[in-house]
């Protein structure tokens, strides 16, 4: 009975996968809704790839995956790849979908899965990935992952025993899980800024998980983004497989190391989390068997996708936009830091409101006190707007990290926003908008631009 | 005016400090003593000069093992602080730890300090998120819930500290919301209860007998009244 419904789950997904086609609508995960809506153990049936490597984690894991999924192609390995889909049950559905024929017939020989972490316990039972890639884990939506610790027991509860995983050593967060697993470490030695003690609000790794004494750090980064050791017992992080080292921000050069192995690398992006996000890649690339001079050449190839970062010079102007996921702190804090550590004068236009909750009740803040504001204090930022349904919380939230308020604006209509812009001589205006605002976000680019074009002809 | 907060090194989320640091901008002089998790808590300490508040917020589930394992030799010494008045102030999934249980669908089942007498059920592949609109005496208090637990009371008698208008209760049976016993207070409403809701700010220190301003007041105050007049709003939806 199982493999009927099975057949007819299948048949019914590939003629959505038609009709959506002909109707050219782009249903994302609709060919797996219907599959599991009629088969809800779909998963288990449908035939994958013989290697499965499965990209989760908290941040970064889109990046991570795309950017694999690219070097890979590079090596000549075409892979089955949920990039342009979602990465819940019904998107890894959708994704295995298009990789058999109407007899369940697998066309690929490996796939790179992102994998919601929240969504594992719904695909590994019967996903079984080779590797597991956990990029990090850090507080996201209060509303569905509650705390690190959550969906880390999550994971825990659902990787399979025979799945090897590639785990940052620097997140302490997420390096020990699943303990009995088969596992390699990758980090980043100590770089130029690094602290001692972390800055940020949320440091969700402060005290030993054995004896409870503050933890020390060698170097931290961000949160609890570093080397840790307890000073009571023998704690401490995990020591590097795969060590990235020499980090050079400003010549754009790293090297990484493992075994006796080293090669040098260029840094695709100078942002930190990007540089982790490399040096996951040529970890996970490694273990596939490549070695460190051939993932360098393929890598020269290939770029980070920029889709979350976008700068259009207008005359001595800079109009940037930076996508600030809605309702999460932790993304917050480091875009904030990024803008307080860009050259210049600056003005910021806040408009991370959740217009999701706008409709159907009203975003919970709780967020805005778990993220860095005190970034966006000093640092050339001249101006601030802020505006969108919680421009008064966010208002509050700037006083409350000792912004002037003669520096900050308010509308509560995004596209009022431009209008308010006081535009300095050789100005660098920031958009920071949210995951479900990006075509108000391009309306306002758009106000923004035509701003400093009406201001030039004055 | 002098502040303990408990544990912040693991009881800290939803920017639940938020509220320390706004009751550090809003009162003049204040002293704020952090305790960890290691240390006893300095409230019972006969030596430390009193305290006009003692705070702790939400914390992960393995953190309310870890914090009612730490808590556990001082019960009867925390019961005698309550008995005299110390003012104490416990949000979110804190307040668990001052009834008898934790009862997980699995089964399991864990005993707490045992100080109230209710009892907590808990649904980890729940979440549980609303908005919440109540009353403290006459001032109206507007907030958040996002939890995997519920609690009800098993001594009716029990007071508390809220009186809900819109949003779950203790549990969403009742009106109820949290606990009221002398200066002890505890909620579940969680998250920047201080800054979102600067009447109840004012409140609570007027009853530990420090008069101070809210800071950034105006603007504290215009998006007090808005959030209040949005959660009034029969069209706004209280549940994610």
């Amino acid at each position: 009975m199982g493999k009927l419904r099975f057949a007819i789950a299948l048949a019914a997904a590939k003629l959505s996968v038609i009709a959506l086609k002909i109707t050219k609508r782009n249903g994302t995960n609709f060919p797996g809704v219907v599959a599991i809506r009629i088969c809800p153990d779909f998963l288990k049936y449908i035939n994958r790839p013989e290697k499965i490597i499965a990209v989760t984690g908290t941040n970064g894991k889109t990046t991570v995956s795309n950017l694999l999924r690219d070097v890979l192609a590079q090596a000549g390995k075409t892979v089955l790849n949920n990039g342009l889909g979602s990465n819940i049950a019904s998107g890894i559905a959708t994704c295995l979908i298009s990789g058999v024929n109407i007899f369940n017939v697998e066309k690929y020989k490996a796939a790179v899965l992102e994998v919601d972490e929240r969504s594992a316990l719904r695909i590994f039972p019967y996903v079984k990935p080779d590797w597991m890639i956990v990029t990090n884990l850090s507080r996201d939506s209060i509303m569905r992952n509650a705390h690190p610790e959550y969906i880390r027991k999550i994971l825990e509860d659902n990787i399979p025993p025979e799945t090897k995983l590639i785990l940052n050593a620097d997140d302490l967060l997420s390096a020990g899980i699943a303990p009995k697993n088969e596992r390699v470490y990758f980090g980043i030695e100590k770089m130029e800024g690094d602290a001692q003690e972390s800055v940020n609000l949320i440091n969700d790794m402060q005290i030993c998980p054995r004896c409870h004494t503050k933890l020390k750090y060698e170097y931290v980064r961000y949160s609890s983004i570093g080397k840790a050791y307890c000073p009571n017992c023998d704690f401490r992080s995990p020591e590097y497989d795969y060590a990235a080292y020499n980090v050079d921000v400003r010549s754009m050069y790293m090297d990484i190391r493992t075994g006796d192995e080293s090669e040098h690398f260029s840094l695709m992006n100078e942002g930190t989390f990007n540089i982790y996000n490399q040096v996951t890649v040529i970890t996970a690339m490694h273990e596939l068997g490549y070695s460190l001079s051939e993932i360098k050449g393929f890598m020269s190839k290939v770029d980070i996708v920029k889709t979350r970062y976008n700068v259009t010079e207008c005359g001595d102007k800079t109009v940037t936009m930076l996508l600030s996921k809605d309702k999460n702190a932790y993304a917050g804090s480091r875009v904030f830091e990024y803008i307080a550590s860009q050259p210049g004068d600056k003005e910021v236009i806040l408009m991370m409101n959740c217009l999701g909750d706008v409709k159907h009740w009203s975003e919970n803040t709780c967020w805005l006190y778990d993220c860095d504001f005190e970034f966006l204090n000093g640092h050339g930022i001249k101006h601030i707007i802020v505006t969108g349904p919680r421009e008064k919380d966010y208002k509050l939230r700037l006083l409350m990290a000792g912004v002037p308020e003669d520096i900050i604006s308010a509308c509560e209509t995004e596209t009022d926003a431009p209008g308010l812009l006081r535009l300095f001589e050789n100005d660098n205006i920031y958009i920071l908008y949210g995951t479900d605002s990006i075509a108000l976000a391009g309306k306002v680019k758009a106000g923004v631009i035509a701003a400093i074009g009406e201001e030039g002809t004055k | 005016m002098r502040v303990e907060v408990l544990f912040p090194e693991i009881a800290n989320l939803y920017g639940e400090l938020g509220n320390i640091r706004y009751l550090e901008k809003s009162v003049p002089d204040i002293c704020v003593k952090e305790t960890s998790v290691n240390e006893k808590p300095a409230f019972l300490d006969s030596d430390e000069e009193s305290f006009d508040l003692v705070y702790l917020g939400t914390m992960s589930e393995s953190s309310q093992l870890l914090v009612m394992e730490k808590l556990a030799p001082y019960r009867e010494e925390i019961i005698s602080s309550i008995e005299n008045g110390q003012r104490i102030l416990v949000t979110g999934n804190a307040l668990e730890i001052f009834g008898k249980s934790i009862s997980d669908d699995t089964g399991e089942k864990q005993q707490c300090l045992g100080i109230f007498d209710f009892h907590t059920e808990r649904k980890m592949m729940n979440r549980f998120n609303s908005l919440y609109l109540g009353k403290y005496g006459d001032i109206d208090v507007a907030g958040y819930k996002s939890q995997f637990t519920h609690s009800f009371y098993d001594d009716s008698s029990l007071k508390p500290l809220f009186m809900t208008e819109r949003g779950p209760g203790f549990n969403p049976e009742v009106k109820e919301e949290g606990i009221r016993y002398k200066n002890f207070m505890a909620t579940y409403v969680i998250g920047p209860l201080f800054i979102i809701n600067p009447p109840l700010m004012t409140a609570i220190l007027k009853e530990a007998g420090v008069e101070a301003e809210p800071a950034f007041k105006d603007s504290a105050m215009d998006a007090y009244r808005s959030r209040i007049a949005e959660y009034s709003n029969p069209k706004t939806g209280f549940y994610y």
